[in-house]
């Protein structure tokens, strides 16, 4: 939660404090160097002092209250002023206000709309989680306190396809949208009030927008994931704009190319599978839609169908998340929306 | 004696349009008058200067950008717009990109400012690498009750990133606070500001309320900080002075022969002072020939000397015409070298904008076009990024087939089948993308690695014409390695596309010739004997 670089105090008292501080490092034996590194810190402070006012004490609580909880500088003063410039009182009142001022804020931010935000994506090898997060503007999408929200949700997520999803078949999938995801929990909390905690404290609405949690039910079937832009380092968890999963089977002699049949679909965005039988491929590749027929983004010179029998990998299953795309309606007419505990199995 | 001399060039100027249309791509007009093209440019040029307003969405851009023009309007310096005609600003396109910004004119006493306000990070580089507006300055609007937000410093970073020197704070709502937190916002904004590289003490910090001064109040947060703020804006942010101390530089628009005086070139300068008998080097397609400056023209006239922004027509010593191409660049002697090698900012046009459907991978090569040239051009990647998706902007490597002169901040597009699909700027001059090694180390080690068995004859070039390449491949054949790879293999596929070509033979194209190709020569394909 910490903000930002904790900066000279603009206080009398510090300043004389850090004089202090200077002489004795000047006293002590030390370099002399490090002594010289002081003073021309102090003479920063002394310029910033000159050309600043000097505080009146309870600014002076203010500012270290902001820069320690972060809340806005007129939520800080309230709170001061309540408090009598108990700072501990203050702050603790603070944190006890935090979820209702966050979800006042986000009442009052509801109906704006949110398509910028990340998807992001939590695996192993019989799981997966992916979750899109949607914010007003992609300043905030690239803050860490973003990160860390959409992370929990994953997270949730992903805890959710271990523990609630029980089926028939190779793999498990359930589908959720904005209320569902509300009502998980994350750390004992509910994902609903972490984020009306996050839409306080950036001041932008954020929306949960769908997730899909997925559990493979045998053993050769294995889920991969991918999302763009891919992080530096490999791992099971990462965040980009685009996202997706897949189920596969693949013969463990060759080499597991999941991750890269996974790029592909983020690359070049299928929408089915395809199937020998029933699809025939479009005349310009281009504007291919079955998965088997395009054109395999990491060497166009093979199809997606060659690259998978050359691997023997047969693929169950894949979903894609573009972050902000507009979805159909993903529930069948006709179809309620199914609880929490209720589970789609795929036959 | 001038007179006549003019005549003489506008005569074989005629002439030599005819003689090398092929060649040059001449302008009509230019033949016409003398050598320098354009009417002299007057000095009374407005100072102009772009701005642009970033800050959280509830903070007051959009209200302050109205402001600004409400209390200009009243002084005629511009036109009042509204509020909500900056926020539902339609779309606008420039060189094919859809940039969601709103741009807004007005003038002060002193200069004019286009004005613009972008919704998002990625509309701003858009914007910057589309080349609509390259922001001198931005103002950081912050709203004295909330303070700086957790994603102030993506603001600020964003800011860094598109090359903005020059930030003013606006602390807006000011007059719903009392001024020991207007004091506190302005205390940690100047911290914040320090933090990412600004020099947090000495920039300029205004406030008031954008609001007042729309409702036409005259307190003291009202129209008064607003002109305020315009003032610290004509004072701070530094009028954009012609870059005459460096090295003169002009790229070359158009080119004919005088017989018995030599070459004729044209151009606008781009940077510096160009001198007569000055020493000069003319550079591009990966030559570079020294020359000397016999005469200079601006508009007819023959003078001594001219400046960064004048269009001139400059009579070169000891050059053939056949040797200058449009696209080269002419600069002061030493001040310039080809490279192949340029580090960019790039934006893939997105599937909507009419761009590419498919993500490109590092390798990717294209026409690139830049200013009056073209050139074979190879993409690539950071390592750590394993594709480019439409519509995504990025740090890239470009290796140009032969050596060109591009300096920072040139803009570049790549087209594919006619098709712009990709938009960029220059960012760094001669770095080599880090897949590649260094071609003079690459040299030996890997073509060491072939193997008796077969060599590989032929590989043709792009195109024949590209002379330095050829160049370049006979330099390689003449220092005696023979190019000599194990294809034992190879042999027994089909040879034909390169689908069919067994794993080795695609290994040596991907790791051995295609590095290679950043040395000035591309492959088109392989024949195998």
């Amino acid at each position: 939660m910490t903000h930002y670089r904790v900066p000279p105090e603009p206080s009398v008292g510090a300043r004389a404090r850090n004089n202090r501080e200077a002489q004795s490092a000047k006293g002590s034996a030390c370099d002399a160097s490090i002594s010289l590194l002081y003073n021309m810190f102090l003479q920063l402070l002394r310029r910033i002092h000159s050309s600043i006012p000097r505080w009146a004490t309870d600014t002076s609580l203010l500012a270290k209250l902001r820069k320690k909880t972060g809340y806005t500088v007129a939520n800080c003063k309230k709170a001061l002023e309540m408090h009598n410039n108990d700072p501990d009182k203050a702050e603790a009142w603070l944190k006890e206000q935090a979820q209702a001022m966050g979800w006042a804020k986000a009442t009052k931010l509801a109906g704006r709309t949110a398509q910028q935000g990340l998807v992001a994506v939590k695996f192993d090898k019989h799981h997966g989680a992916l979750v899109e997060l949607n914010c007003e503007t992609d300043f905030v999408a690239k803050n860490e306190k973003f990160h860390k929200m959409i992370e929990d949700a994953t997270l949730a997520c992903f805890k959710f396809s271990h523990t609630n999803l029980k089926g028939k078949g190779p793999i498990t999938k359930m589908e959720m949208d904005t209320e569902q995801l509300r009502n998980l929990h994350c750390d004992g909390k509910k994902l609903s009030e972490i984020l009306a905690l996050f839409i306080g404290s950036v001041g932008e609405n954020a929306v949960l927008r769908r997730a899909e949690c997925w559990k493979s039910n045998s053993d050769d079937v294995k889920i991969a994931a991918y999302t763009h832009p891919s992080p530096a380092v490999l791992s099971d968890y990462s965040a980009g704009k685009y996202g997706a999963l897949m189920a596969y089977k693949q013969n463990p002699l060759h080499e597991d190319i999941g991750r890269q049949i996974c790029q592909h679909i983020v690359g070049c965005g299928p929408e089915k599978i395809g199937s020998k039988e029933h699809d025939k491929p479009v005349k310009n590749n281009d504007d291919e839609t079955c998965l088997i027929y395009q054109e395999y983004l990491l060497d166009p010179s093979y199809t997606v169908e060659e690259v998978l029998a050359s691997h023997e990998v047969e693929v169950i299953d894949f979903v894609r998340f573009s972050c902000g795309e507009a979805t159909g309606s993903t529930a069948l007419p006709g179809v309620e929306k199914q609880p929490l505990d209720h589970v789609q199995t795929l036959q | 004696m001038n007179r006549k001399l003019i005549l003489n060039y506008v005569y074989n100027s005629v002439k030599s349009s005819a003689l090398f249309n092929k060649r040059l791509d001449f302008s009509k007009k230019v033949s016409k008058l003398s050598f320098s093209s354009k009417p002299a440019q007057k000095a009374d040029e407005r100072k102009h200067c772009n701005v642009g307003t970033i800050g959280h969405v509830d903070h007051g851009k959009t209200t302050l950008t109205s402001a600004i023009t409400k209390i200009l309007a009243k002084d005629g310096f511009a036109r009042y717009v509204a509020f909500d005609e900056i926020d539902k600003a339609p779309e606008e396109k420039t060189r094919g990109i859809t940039i969601n910004a709103a741009h807004v004119g007005y003038n002060t006493k002193f200069r004019s400012y286009a004005h613009t306000d972008c919704p998002g990070h990625a509309d701003f580089v858009r914007n910057m690498i589309s080349g609509a507006s390259q922001m001198d300055a931005a103002i950081l609007v912050v709203a004295a009750n909330d303070g700086p937000m957790p994603q102030t410093k993506e603001h600020l970073l964003l800011a860094k990133q598109v090359g903005i020197q020059y930030i003013l704070v606006f602390i807006n709502k000011a007059d719903i606070v009392d001024n020991e937190v207007i004091e506190l916002v302005e205390i940690e904004m100047r911290e914040l500001l320090s933090d990412y590289g600004y020099d947090g003490n000495t920039i300029p910090v205004t406030y008031g309320s954008a609001l007042l001064a729309l409702n036409g109040d005259e307190s003291e947060h009202g129209a008064p900080s607003i002109r305020k703020l315009l003032d610290t804006m004509d004072t701070y942010i530094p009028s954009i002075v012609r870059d005459l101390q460096s090295p003169f530089l002009m790229p070359i628009d158009n080119a004919f022969t005088v017989p018995g005086r030599g070459t004729v070139v044209i151009g606008t300068m781009k940077r510096g002072i160009i001198k007569k008998n000055d020493n000069a080097e003319l550079v591009g397609f990966g030559f570079s020939m020294k020359t000397t400056i016999s005469d200079i023209q601006i508009f007819k006239k023959s003078t001594t000397q001219a400046l960064a922004g004048d269009n001139i027509g400059v009579l070169l010593r000891n050059l053939k015409l056949k040797s200058v191409e449009t696209g080269m660049i002419l600069c002061a002697a030493k001040s310039c070298s080809l490279s192949n090698h340029y580090k960019a900012k790039i934006y893939f046009l997105s599937k909507q904008e009419g761009g590419r459907k498919k993500p490109v991978v590092s390798k990717y090569s294209q026409q690139m076009f830049s200013g009056t040239w073209n050139i074979a051009c190879r993409l690539d990647l950071e390592p750590t990024m394993e594709m480019l998706m439409p519509g995504d902007h990025a740090d890239v490597y470009l290796t140009l087939l032969e050596g060109m002169v591009m300096i920072q901040g040139q803009p570049f597009t790549i087209r594919e089948n006619n098709v712009t699909v990709a938009t960029g700027i220059v960012t760094e001059v001669a770095v080599y993308p880090p897949s590649v090694t260094h071609p003079q180390a690459s040299r030996v080690p890997d073509w060491q690695f072939a193997i008796k068995s077969v060599t590989l004859t032929r590989f043709s070039l792009v195109t024949d014409h590209h002379r330095s390449a050829r160049r370049e491949y006979h330099q390689h054949l003449s220092g005696g390695a023979t190019p000599l790879v194990d294809v034992g293999d190879i042999r027994r596929e089909a040879v034909g596309d390169r689908r069919r070509l067994a794993p080795p033979l695609q290994h040596l194209i991907a790791e051995v010739l295609l590095p290679y190709a950043s040395f000035g020569l591309f492959l088109r394909k392989v024949i195998i004997l």
